[in-house]
């Protein structure tokens, strides 16, 4: 009854609704332009100038820049080069620490939220601070933090383990405590932000499908597992997406922590890349780097959106 | 972010170009020749010294005036590429690493400051010939030196006497050092004799060792990563920790240098600038030029920052420049203050200097500095060896095959 007497108010008025929508438009598509521009000048100008620079010859202080087509491309396939060897390094560094990190991040972000739920409502508060807090600390100071942690002979990890008795433990200087030591880093920075988004997902759930669960016997892994974790399906697909692309632009933890060491073991991608670009001064072949670099990201959360869609279809 | 930053960069090199148009009409009025723009990279505590050397000419004259600009140090040399591609918004005037100075003026991006040198007001013979010819690339110069920092010597006062040795008398050569390093050593006590660096100042230990065995990493064009000389200071360095174990084994970045700090560590290589945190810290220790412990001959690492000049369209500003780096040669004394020795004679020899405690052995190295190979981009073909180094040094490789394996590297990189 309410919804038909609003609509014959609407249409009452049809004309005058007609022109404010069209005014509507235009004023929202104006707070549009501010991202638009910002889109336009940080990322698609810089992404097509990228392009452009890639099939290039491009020393950053020579004089000319000479087109070479494709072949920054093809030396980069080319086992014989050292580009093609600087490259892949990077690559299956990244890709470690990317299948390393994500499930953790994934996880741990699920398991904070579904703990903080849980506690009594009076510390909710500082335990959703203390556990977001990290989030907002800048990389750098995350390092500082960790190396005095981690350090080898007078961090405090090690001195707790002497003071049990334990051997000391390279952490930073052996494979594979490096990359426990660089994804925990990673990890206690960042979960904090997932965390935050399930707590949102976990509140979204309506209760009274619990209550039905209740009613039916089911048991609280039963209701996790049909209830809680199918709710959050789509917020999960976003972390897992978001979580993903921030583990491939990985940088600051491995060279302020280990500088790609012990060798170049933990060498990611984007030291590569920057090292091509600002110190060997090379942004023909570290564009083309960075493009490569991009198409596997776009490429991997493609596959992921497809694999989460295909499972979705199947639950409905 | 991050990628958003590289974006960021790569935007800021457009924005450059944009931006730039409207500075360069600025810059291009009248009156303006008179005024200098400096960047420097000095972020650290060296930064005020500096300013204060600026502040200072400024105050002194009324004619020239020197706009100073710090670029914090990882990001300087971004900064120094993007702004030399765009060639807008340049400076007039900025300070370079001797051995990054092979790199731009072979692009032709840096001015040969022999129209400096040649007239009355700078004179080359003022500065020390190591330095001069440190920046010199195919026989002209690009650079006025500011300082000479050779790697130095630092050992804990405190820990030599416990050990019975004499606190005022650092180690001279290979024997002491090792047999001081074992008489140091208390792995009980986590206290070491010799705690080797496997990354960070590694690089430059390593070159003044070979140095003073006689070898070099760079012979006419090729690279001689392999030479017994590099083998021999490999093994060297290893062995302290694997056989002599006067220091711990797998150290991460700046480890040595924590420890030293700690007072768990006696002995300490690092360079000059160093020098106002050991003060900070509390720490009783000596410093001295780096012993010689290749057998052949006395060298030490060194580098230096130049005063260099990049190449302008619409002209460089020599009247000012020549007056205002006059004025640093003759008043160099309070970038002595930050630990550092000014290659300028005026400053070195001079009484007020010779009174500082570091800084006068700062100068007595400067007879044996050893500049890095004159090679483009040596920052990073040296690493190829350096990250070889560095498994070695963490017991991950065997010196030969290391060795082998860098100069592979390097080769199929000049390809």
């Amino acid at each position: 009854m309410l919804k038909r007497k609003l609509n014959s108010i609407w249409t009452k008025k049809g004309v005058q609704v007609v022109q404010e929508t069209k005014l509507s438009k235009f004023t929202s598509s104006l707070f549009v332009l501010p991202y638009f521009i910002v889109f336009v000048l940080f990322l698609l100008i810089p992404l097509i100038y990228g392009t452009y620079i890639s099939f290039h010859d491009w020393d950053l202080l020579g004089s000319t820049h000479r087109f070479v087509g494709f072949s920054n491309y093809a030396k980069l396939f080319d086992p014989s080069t050292y580009f093609y060897s600087v490259f892949m390094n990077g690559l299956w560094n990244t890709a470690k620490f990317v299948v390393f990190s994500v499930p953790i991040l994934i996880i741990g972000g699920l398991l904070l939220a579904l703990l903080l739920q849980h506690l009594p409502d009076k510390v909710k508060g500082i335990f959703r601070t203390i556990f977001f807090i990290s989030y907002c600390i800048s990389v750098s100071v995350i390092a500082v933090l960790w190396l005095w942690l981690l350090d080898t002979n007078s961090g405090l990890f090690n001195h707790l383990l002497s003071k049990i008795g334990a051997a000391p433990i390279q952490w930073l200087t052996e494979m594979p405590y490096a990359w426990i030591s660089i994804v925990a880093a990673t990890v206690w920075w960042t979960v904090g932000f997932n965390m935050i988004i399930y707590i949102n997902a976990l509140n979204e759930v309506p209760n009274e499908l619990y209550e039905a669960g209740s009613v039916d016997g089911a048991t609280p892994w039963q209701k996790f597992w049909n209830i809680t974790l199918p709710s959050i399906r789509p917020v999960m697909v976003f972390t897992i997406v978001t979580s993903t692309i921030a583990s491939f632009n990985i940088y600051g933890q491995p060279y302020l922590m280990t500088r790609g060491g012990p060798g170049t073991s933990t060498k990611v991608l984007l030291m590569e890349i920057v090292d091509q670009a600002f110190v060997q001064r090379q942004l023909g072949i570290a564009s083309a780097m960075a493009i490569l670099m991009a198409l596997i990201m776009i490429v991997i959360s493609i596959i992921q959106f497809r694999l989460t869609r295909n499972s979705e279809g199947s639950v409905a | 972010m991050r990628k958003l930053q590289v974006a960021g960069l790569i935007l800021f090199l457009i924005g450059g170009l944009l931006s730039g148009c409207s500075w360069q009409q600025a810059s291009a009025t009248k009156g303006d020749e008179n005024n200098i723009k400096l960047w420097v990279p000095f972020s650290g505590p060296d930064g005020p010294k500096f300013e204060e050397i600026v502040r200072a000419y400024n105050q002194s004259q009324e004619k020239y005036k020197v706009d100073l600009q710090i670029i914090p140090s990882s990001e300087y040399y971004k900064m120094v590429n993007l702004t030399l591609s765009s060639k807008n918004n340049l400076p007039d005037l900025m300070i370079m690493h001797a051995d990054r100075i092979v790199d731009y003026a072979t692009k032709d991006q840096l001015l040969q400051t022999e129209v400096l040198t040649k007239s009355k007001k700078i004179n080359a013979a003022d500065y020390h010939p190591k330095a001069l010819q440190a920046s010199k690339v195919n026989g002209s110069t690009y650079g006025i030196p500011l300082d000479i920092h050779p790697l130095m010597f630092y050992w804990n006062k405190d820990l030599f006497k416990k050990a019975g040795l004499d606190p005022n008398s650092p180690p001279q050569n290979e024997k002491e050092f090792k047999e001081y390093a074992k008489k140091l050593t208390a792995p009980e006590k986590n206290q070491y004799g010799f705690a080797v660096p496997t990354v960070g100042t590694q690089p430059f230990l390593f070159q003044t060792i070979l140095a003073q065995k006689g070898g070099k990493l760079y012979n006419d064009g090729h690279f001689n990563y392999t030479s017994k000389e590099a083998l021999s200071t490999l093994k060297f360095v290893r062995d302290l920790i694997y056989k002599d174990k006067v220091s711990p084994s797998g150290l991460a970045i700046d480890g040595d240098l924590k420890l030293f700090l700690q007072g768990k560590n006696a002995m300490h290589f690092n360079g000059p600038w160093m020098l106002a945190q050991f003060e900070g810290s509390g720490l009783n220790f000596g410093v001295a030029p780096v012993p010689q412990i290749g057998e052949k001959v006395q060298k030490v690492w060194a580098n230096s920052h130049n005063f260099v000049v990049p190449k302008k369209k619409e002209g460089e500003k020599l009247p000012a420049i020549a007056d205002f780096l006059n004025y640093v040669g003759d008043h160099g004394m309070a970038w002595a203050e930050s630990g550092q020795a000014p290659a300028s004679k005026a400053v070195y020899t001079s009484k007020p200097f010779k009174e500082l405690n570091q800084q006068p052995k700062v100068a007595e190295s400067f007879d044996f500095a050893e500049y890095p190979p004159q090679v483009e981009n040596w920052g990073q073909v040296s690493d190829f060896l350096f990250q070889e180094v560095n498994l070695v040094l963490l017991g991950k490789k065997n010196p030969k095959k290391a060795l082998e394996d860098a100069q592979k590297k390097a080769e199929q990189y000049l390809d």
